[in-house]
């Protein structure tokens, strides 16, 4: 199939928005055997780590932002997850995937259950530095509290994550590697 | 030379600046509107997966009963109460059942998606309270959605006070189906089996509305003594909720939703 440049550009990006729109949708909603301690899988953070796994730095760092700034609109913004997801992205686009990883459904399992590990992580800091320095009318939890949370809820989001991580790496990543065919066979 | 410079780097670059700042923009002002396109589009895909309508209807006919039975006496009290002190005892608004269609998006954060909105008379900070008690506050409203932060939040507060003793506190969600009371005074008047319930002194929820039990008292917590509570409503198996409509009482600007920490401080002073 023969198509101009532009209208590829077009699809691309909406076929990527509409992949965000869809782990949007999926955030709020439970489906059975989808659930552990209450918690789903992450959704938006699969999507940071399949977008950034085979892109650059910036790339991966504007995306983890924007997509931390979403996460935050369908939630309460306060402590922001954007950060975390930056930092995700930042981690995912310099892990040396050539040397030590291969891109099969493990690897990328991993990949995801160490980030969500680092992302709850994180939260979970930003949690204790409210705790230990409350802003303006803001009142959260204390220490031991945001950790006997956390152990709880990182490890249920993580395994959940990895698990689920495939149904959404492989079909964006087929996607996006065969844009960049059509793209390198139209250029040479 | 440096125009010369600027014109090359923008040749090379200005596309994918324009395209980051375009991206970074509309991902800031999704976060600033709360959502809110998103959940019209989530309540509009979930519409079909709604738990039917008869259920709403039983719910109501029960409630209704249970309403007119309660009115009468009620009526009577009232009219007692308004003899012994001067201000007008508070009701709680008229109720708007609203099926749940969706939990938490993010697992630090307790809320809960609800399929009905500004179009069927929901406003923020309306009390959301299910079969059992008390659960939590509008936080924010699309036309056919809204977002509801439960009282097991961390951010939550609400002002309480223990049915039988009537020592009051401010309790806080852990992010669980247990919360926890800080009691005003020393050595409160709570022990393991009371009820609890919103207290009077609260600002953004109407009195009385029950909240759950207390489970363990340890009274030598620093700096106040802790108390924890479990919540009547189980909120992880509910369907249907219903939403009473609540004007604040207008003291002083409010900080923060749900947070009610000040105004009990001022009180206990």
């Amino acid at each position: 199939m023969r198509w101009s440049k532009l209208s590829r550009k077009l699809t691309n990006g909406s076929v990527t928005l509409a992949s965000i729109v869809v782990c949007l949708l999926l955030s709020p909603a439970r489906f059975p055997g989808m659930e552990l301690l209450g918690v789903a899988p992450n959704w938006l953070l699969l999507w940071v780590v399949a977008w950034s796994i085979n892109r650059n730095f910036w790339q991966a760092a504007l995306a983890g932002w924007a997509v931390g700034l979403l996460q935050d609109g369908i939630s309460e913004p306060v402590p922001t997850r954007a950060l975390s997801l930056l930092i995700i992205g930042i981690l995912t686009a310099s892990l040396k995937k050539k040397k030590y990883v291969q891109e099969d459904f493990i690897s990328v399992s991993l990949i995801v259950f160490a980030m969500s590990v680092i992302a709850e992580t994180i939260v979970a800091l930003q949690f204790c530095w409210y705790a230990w320095r409350p802003g303006d009318g803001l009142t959260f939890l204390h220490f031991d509290e945001v950790w006997s949370y956390y152990q709880d809820v990182t490890l249920a989001s993580a395994l959940l994550s990895s698990l689920w991580a495939p149904v959404l790496y492989y079909p964006l990543n087929y996607w996006w590697r065969h844009m960049q065919l059509l793209e390198a066979n139209s250029t040479s | 030379m440096f125009v010369y410079a600027m014109r090359q780097w923008w040749g090379r670059y200005g596309v994918t600046t324009g395209i980051s700042i375009v991206v970074l923009l509309g991902a800031w002002s999704f976060r600033q509107s709360n959502g809110r396109i998103l959940y019209e589009l989530y309540s509009q895909i979930s519409r079909p997966f709604e738990v039917p309508e008869a259920r709403e209807k039983s719910l109501i006919d029960a409630r209704t009963r249970e309403l007119s039975a309660k009115l009468e006496e009620q009526r009577q009290e009232n009219a007692r109460l308004r003899q012994l002190i001067d201000e007008a005892p508070k009701n709680i608004g008229e109720p708007t059942f609203a099926p749940i269609i969706g939990r938490s998006a993010n697992h630090w954060w307790q809320d809960l998606v609800i399929g009905r909105g500004k179009a069927d008379g929901i406003n923020r900070g309306d009390v959301v309270v299910a079969p059992g008690g008390l659960i939590g506050r509008v936080s924010s409203v699309s036309a056919h959605a809204s977002r509801v932060l439960l009282v097991s939040d961390a951010s939550s507060r609400v002002g309480v006070t223990v049915t039988r003793s009537r020592a009051a506190g401010v309790m806080r969600g852990v992010s669980s189906t247990l919360a926890v009371i800080e009691f005003f005074e020393k050595l409160p008047d709570v022990k393991p089996g009371d009820a609890i319930t919103t207290s009077h002194f609260s600002q953004r929820f109407p009195a009385g509305i029950p909240i759950g039990t207390v489970t363990s008292v340890d009274l030598s917590a620093s700096p106040a003594p802790l108390v924890k509570v479990e919540l009547f409503a189980p909120i992880a198996n509910l369907e249907w909720v219903s939403v009473h409509s609540h004007v604040d009482k207008p003291l002083n600007p409010q900080p923060k939703l749900n947070s009610e920490v000040e105004i009990l401080l001022e009180e206990d002073e």
